[in-house]
């Protein structure tokens, strides 16, 4: 029995490739996250991987957009950008997460319209609301 | 090839060095020799850093290669962050019981301290004081000559491991089952040592000291400083602080030279780079054990709430869970015939009940042989054969039980603004042909 859809789910293809048979429904996984983690098979992309959300290289691989620049440069200070690109979070986490990063990370605060640059970029593109 | 994850391939690696004492030596010929743009090569990664490496931050870019020098020796483990480095290991790759130091995950909160990149414990000591009759401070000689020795199998696995499956999502790493490990580990009794230096009635909490680095480079900021309950600590068969891994010195990445080994409690709790046991007469405070940080909420919450930092507690015992290890998901077997599936299952209490197995879908559940914890807080080794009637697609579901009864849900269990606690039941795919 073939199920052509799983066969167009290409997960764990990193894992799975190099042993087991070749039948298209083995690389079905099952546990793979439904999307979120860029990091995660079957999960949004990282760079070198055909798609419309492909980062940009010069930027830690963050997606092109408005404020793209200054969220790499204010957050690459302390972290990459790899535990960005894994998130999918609320508006209100972000905005909490801004708020911890500085109290409690030692992040230095930005002026109010880069933050509002920040953030947006975040929550446009690390979003669970969009 | 997707191109997604980072592979951790070091078979063609001429920098791969297996011995813990040469990794020193190869660390600063690497540190001399590499230029950036062959990092990658070097280390045997898939992942282009070289393209995540501005040229203003080569400083940042050498710590990250020292670190990265270290990961050469993993073997098959998924990158979710390079800087500080975290990384999972595929479920059937945490196969053996006893895991590897090449299959032990790595999460790192900050980055890994210069005595450990180092691997130099000259003078190093370990403090007990606070709530206690006589502040010790002790050498790992000391350690080793006041204190009975034990070796014992733990778990350590990561608060949040679980964690991607949160929907909303959860901030943090976005581990999905491999944020898990069982070494075997050689050490003392955290409760002997903190017996010699006499804990008073006043005490009700530890609280944890490593020397990594922070994130941002303030020398004066802690990296991660939890605790435990008193009477954790002091639990009969329960945390040790550890020199040893698998028989040799705690590797860098996962605490050299001392490392405090919690079982059954979040692996934070577990303090790499220990320095400093300070018995609290309150709940620690350190740097995340406040706010969301290894808390749950008061009470069941609907997915994406935002839960009051007041109304959140701390995260103590860790939930009953299991792994199917062999075979690997997607593998092929013959229809019609029995075949052998097999994994671990563990929980934060001590022993495991009990571990079921489904290949319909959770319609129908078969017990799996479990086999005795080797030491209470180890994972316990569970075989079932299965046989799948026809040809297809399967999945092979496994369940644990604790001795309490609780039992491994189907599904992602209580939503929490951190994602904590997923103990899930894993699936994999299992094809009859």
């Amino acid at each position: 029995m073939i199920r052509p859809y799983f066969a167009v789910l290409v997960t764990a293809a990193v894992l799975a490739a190099a042993s087991g048979p070749a039948a298209p429904q083995g690389d079905y996984d099952p546990m793979a996250a439904a999307r979120g983690s860029p990091a995660l098979p079957g999960a949004a992309p990282l760079a070198g991987q055909t798609s419309a959300q492909e980062g940009d290289p010069e930027f830690g691989n963050l997606p092109p957009g408005p404020g793209m620049e200054d969220t790499y440069y204010q957050c690459v200070a302390c972290h990459s950008t790899a535990i960005i690109r894994q998130q999918h979070l609320t508006d209100a986490r972000w905005d909490y997460l801004w708020t911890w990063m500085v109290e409690e990370q030692g992040m230095q605060e930005t002026e109010p319209e880069v933050k509002d640059a920040i953030l947006a970029y975040l929550k446009t593109h690390f979003s669970s609301e969009r | 090839m997707t191109g997604d994850t980072a592979r951790i391939d070091t078979d063609t690696d001429e920098l791969h060095l297996s011995d813990e004492g040469t990794l020193n030596a190869g660390r600063r010929r690497f540190l001399r020799n590499t230029s950036l743009s062959t990092l990658g090569a070097m280390v045997g990664m898939t992942i282009p850093f070289e393209a995540r490496m501005p040229a203003g931050l080569i400083p940042v870019a050498a710590a990250q290669g020292m670190e990265e020098d270290l990961m050469a020796a993993k073997e098959g483990l998924v990158l979710l962050g390079d800087r500080p480095i975290n990384a999972e290991t595929p479920a059937h790759l945490l196969d053996d019981d006893v895991t590897p130091y090449e299959h032990m995950f790595v999460r790192n909160n900050g980055l890994v301290p210069d005595s450990a990149l180092d691997m130099d414990a000259e003078g190093w000591t370990l403090t007990i004081d606070g709530e206690v009759d006589d502040p010790l401070e002790l050498s790992i000689a000391d350690l080793q000559e006041r204190f009975e020795t034990v070796t014992v199998r733990l778990v350590v696995e990561c608060g949040g491991n679980g964690r991607a499956y949160f929907q909303p999502g959860a901030s943090g790493n976005q581990w999905t089952t491999g944020a898990v490990g069982c070494p075997e580990w050689t050490g003392v009794r955290l409760a002997d040592v903190l017996s010699a230096a006499g804990v008073k009635d006043s005490a009700v909490y530890t609280g944890h000291y490593g020397n990594d680095v922070h994130l941002s480079g303030d020398p004066e900021k802690e990296v991660i400083s939890r605790g435990v309950p008193i009477d954790k600590a002091l639990e009969d068969d329960g945390a040790i602080i550890a020199w040893a891994m698998n028989g040799e010195p705690v590797p860098a990445l996962h605490g050299f030279p001392l490392r405090l080994i919690v079982p059954g409690y979040p692996g934070s709790a577990s303090q790499k780079y220990l320095t400093r046991i300070w018995v609290r007469d309150q709940q620690h405070d350190g740097s995340k054990m406040t706010g969301y940080s290894y808390r749950l909420p008061a009470y069941p919450v609907a997915p994406g709430t935002e839960v009051p930092e007041e109304d959140m507690v701390v995260m103590e015992t860790m939930p009953v869970k299991s792994l199917v290890t062999f075979p690997q998901s997607g593998t092929s077997v013959a229809a019609g015939t029995a075949s052998e599936v097999r994994g671990h299952a563990w929980s934060g209490k001590g022993d495991v009940a009990a571990v079921d197995v489904s290949t319909d879908f959770g319609a129908t559940w078969q017990p799996a042989t479990l086999e005795p914890a080797p030491n209470k807080y180890a994972w316990q080794r569970w075989r079932a054969d299965v046989t799948l009637p026809e040809a297809g697609y399967y999945e092979v579901w496994a369940r644990a039980t604790d001795m309490d009864g609780t039992m491994q849900p189907p599904v992602v269990p209580g939503w929490n603004p951190r994602g904590y606690g997923n103990n899930m039941q894993h699936r994999i795919a299992l094809i009859a042909s």
